[in-house]
């Protein structure tokens, strides 16, 4: 119960956010790599410190995150399928993992793993799809609906909650 | 004028750098407790048994790694563990690490134990069969269950036949198979001498015989229709000659079916055989019926070990897949890829082991053995103990060999298959072999002790059978079995030999050889009266049919020729040895 409500805050409070659409966008973006991906691997950590680092909206992260992690499961075979097939069947690539599993620090990202590489693969080819539409959704939703949201009487409820406040901490 | 948007969020770098410093503290307060419960899991997935660790500590500025409390359960056998050292202590090489690779220089292992018993089940894939442990498993239980062991079944009551299914018997459907043929070549045979047309033939030639009779010299045209009635006479000799051969085919056809009705009643009897469960009078069946079943179980286990090395140990330097971490998510698959002149993803340089007055070593132990270049060693030696083993994986077909002799063994007593017996081997000697030399198997286990010891069940203290064997066997101290395997790996031939063989089986066939014989010519009996009633009138059509067919070759032949030759000689006798053109 409590994730829920954290997640419809965090939904609401992105979408009301100061930030730009584009910073919304670019935080729902980078949160998708952290629910597409298995979590516990080198990458999500930098993936992390960017989305506190980089001046996008910690909120999206936070609410793309919450949102992809049900899809990765559900897409867990297709990760494997593409992540195999990068790894095993696309022969002129061996080299270029070959060199990658032998160097300093690189295997501990797991990219050698199939899920994960066919999970971040997706998610890079997936990334810039997924930015310019949440960028012309968050704009289209501020212009139409947004204000008549934010006057509501439910809204005020969710965002007078004390959990707000952690994510008023990284507000773009 | 917009104000110009900050790509970098400066005030978040002390949230961030707090964040990886409770990270650090949290890596630092559990790092044991972490390395533990990876190593235990990674260890129970490779090995497909539990591996707990007691207590284990990580000191990264030496490169130490020392586990205390380890236990590693058999993956044979439930409440058994297969070692437990007191204390191991691991010399890590650190850099390879960055490059998430384990090497460890050497491992000193002391107060190792085997086979310590446990208060519950240590295998894990036995029952899922999952993994490559369990994968494996399952391989090398379906390879010990092909062994066709022989069933030493001493029968105790009245042999009777009444089981034998009259269905199940080869030899009927063989007999109405070929009936049914020998009429399909009656009814082929007849259209072949239909076809013949030789009546006309025949009749045309024995009116041109009665012309030549009463011709003369100079009756040409009478001389000139006698030569062309004997070309047609030739011309359907040559055409019965035809049938005569495909006739000849089908009647040795026939014949060779006629045979193997004759084998269908062999194997007949044979099917009858074992219904009746007559005890084997033959010594190396008794052998194989006695002890083929626990001798199967070193090979099984020796093997189980050699496939698993296989797998994690492979030749070459191709990527391989392997079923990644456990974790919520799918695991995937893990691929290596192994590089010429790089490190091995695992490599154990060198362990000493010691125990009880026992010591060990093992050297390369490794993921990638073409990297490392070199086989994998063991030898232990102590009072009653060689051990050695190697594992050749370097080259591109993988040789496998392991020998052990082991004195003073106290092998558990057992119940003697089919025997209401129980012999206890007591303390003995046993041996090892085993090589496995790419898909070639030679193995051989035997067992030697000289104070065996014998008791009955006294459920069975009124069956005859039971006293006979118990009178064979009780006054025998010694004890001496000796099991070979040998040849591929998915068929190999098993044999087994021991000194009780010869025993039983002299005093089965003194006491038991009447009787088995009657029983078997009961057997025989009631085999043939199913089968004779229909064999017998199938012998018959055959025979009718081959007869009917070959006489009437015989008699068209033998017209043909009576004719061609009286048409001859009259000709003869009218030219006078003159030849016409």
């Amino acid at each position: 119960m409590f994730t829920l409500i954290k997640l419809i805050q965090s939904l609401f409070g992105a979408l009301h956010s100061e930030g730009t659409p584009g910073q919304l966008a670019a935080g729902i973006v980078l949160g998708s790599f952290l629910g597409l991906t298995p979590l516990v691997n080198l990458h999500n950590a930098i993936i992390f410190a960017a989305l506190v680092l980089l001046n996008v909206s910690f909120a999206g992260g936070m609410l793309g995150w919450a949102l992809f992690v049900p899809i990765g499961f559900v897409l867990d075979p297709l990760f494997d399928w593409i992540g195999h097939a990068l790894l095993l069947d696309v022969s002129f690539l061996t080299p270029l993992w070959t060199s990658l599993y032998n160097m300093p620090v690189v295997p501990l990202t797991n990219f050698n793993n199939t899920v994960v590489l066919g999970s971040l693969v997706f998610a890079l080819v997936f990334a810039l799809p997924l930015f310019f539409v949440m960028r012309w959704g968050v704009a289209r939703y501020r212009v139409t609906i947004g204000e008549r949201v934010r006057q509501s009487k439910g809204y005020r409820t969710i965002m007078a909650s004390k959990a707000y406040n952690v994510y008023k901490l990284f507000k773009p | 004028m917009s104000e110009r948007i900050k790509i970098f969020r400066w005030r978040a770098i002390g949230p961030l750098l707090v964040l990886f410093v409770i990270a650090g503290v949290l890596w630092w307060l559990f790092a044991d407790t972490i390395a533990r419960h990876e190593s235990q899991n990674i260890g129970t997935q490779l090995l497909g048994a539990k591996v707990e660790i007691r207590y284990l500590h990580l000191d990264l500025a030496h490169g130490d790694v020392t586990i205390k409390g380890l236990t590693i359960a058999s993956p044979h056998e439930a409440f058994k563990n297969l070692l437990q050292p007191d204390e191991l202590v691991a010399d890590l090489d650190m850099l390879p690490l960055t490059e998430k690779k384990l090497v460890i220089d050497r491992i000193v292992a002391n107060g190792l134990r085997f086979g310590t018993p446990r208060a519950t089940d240590g295998r894990v894939p036995a029952e899922s069969g999952q993994g490559i442990a369990g994968s494996v498993l399952a391989e090398t239980r379906a390879w010990a269950s092909r062994f066709q062991i022989p069933v030493l079944q001493l029968a105790t009551g009245k042999i009777g036949v009444d089981s034998l299914d009259p269905r199940r018997l080869s030899t009927i459907p063989a007999a109405d198979a070929l009936g049914a043929r020998a009429d399909s070549s009656r009814r082929a045979w007849q259209t072949a001498f239909d076809t013949l047309r030789l009546g006309p033939t025949l009749d045309s030639a024995s009116a041109t015989l009665e012309r030549l009779r009463r011709a003369r010299a100079t009756d040409l045209a009478t001389i000139n229709t006698a030569r062309q009635t004997i070309d047609r006479l030739k011309r359907a000799r040559d055409r019965v000659a035809t049938v005569e051969r495909n006739v000849k085919t089908g009647v040795s056809q026939l014949q060779a079916g006629l045979a193997g009705l004759d084998s269908a009643r062999q194997r007949d009897y044979a099917f009858a055989r074992g219904l009746l469960k007559l005890p084997s009078l033959d010594a190396p069946d008794i052998g194989a019926a006695v002890f083929g079943p626990g001798a199967i179980k070193p090979f099984e286990q020796a093997l189980y070990y050699a496939k698993l090395a296989r797998r994690y140990m492979p030749p070459g330097l191709l990527p391989r897949a392997a079923t990644g971490p456990s974790r919520v998510r799918r695991a995937g698959e893990t691929v290596r890829f192994p590089k010429e002149r790089a490190l091995p993803a695992f490599l154990l340089r060198s362990a000493e082991l010691s125990f009880l007055g026992y010591a060990g070593r093992l050297t390369g132990l490794t993921s990638d053995p073409a990297l490392y270049g070199r086989p994998t060693a063991f030898a232990a030696t102590g009072p009653q103990l060689a051990a050695g083993a190697m594992l050749n994986h370097a080259r591109s077909i993988p040789v496998d060999t392991a020998g052990a002799t082991v004195g003073a063994v106290q092998f558990p007593a057992f119940d003697v298959p089919g025997v209401p017996l129980r012999l206890d081997p007591g303390a003995a000697t046993t041996q090892l072999g085993f090589n496995l030399n790419g898909d070639t198997i030679h193995a051989r286990f035997a067992i030697r002790s000289s104070n065996v010891r014998w008791t009955r069940d006294s459920g069975f203290a009124n069956s005859a059978i039971g006293n006979l064997v118990w009178r064979a066997v009780s006054g025998i101290s010694n004890l001496d079995v000796e099991t070979r395997l040998s040849g591929a790996l998915e068929h190999p031939a098993l044999a087994v030999r021991s000194n009780l063989d010869q025993a039983i089986a002299a005093r089965l066939r003194a006491e038991l050889g009447a009787q088995v014989a009657a029983a078997e010519k009961q057997m025989r009996a009631r085999v043939d009266a199913l089968v004779n009633a229909k064999v017998g009138p199938v012998r018959a059509r055959v025979t009718e049919v081959q007869t009917q067919a070959q006489t009437q070759v015989a008699q068209q032949r033998a017209r043909i020729d009576e004719l061609q030759r009286n048409l001859e000689q009259r000709l003869r006798q009218l030219l006078g040895g003159v030849r016409l053109p």
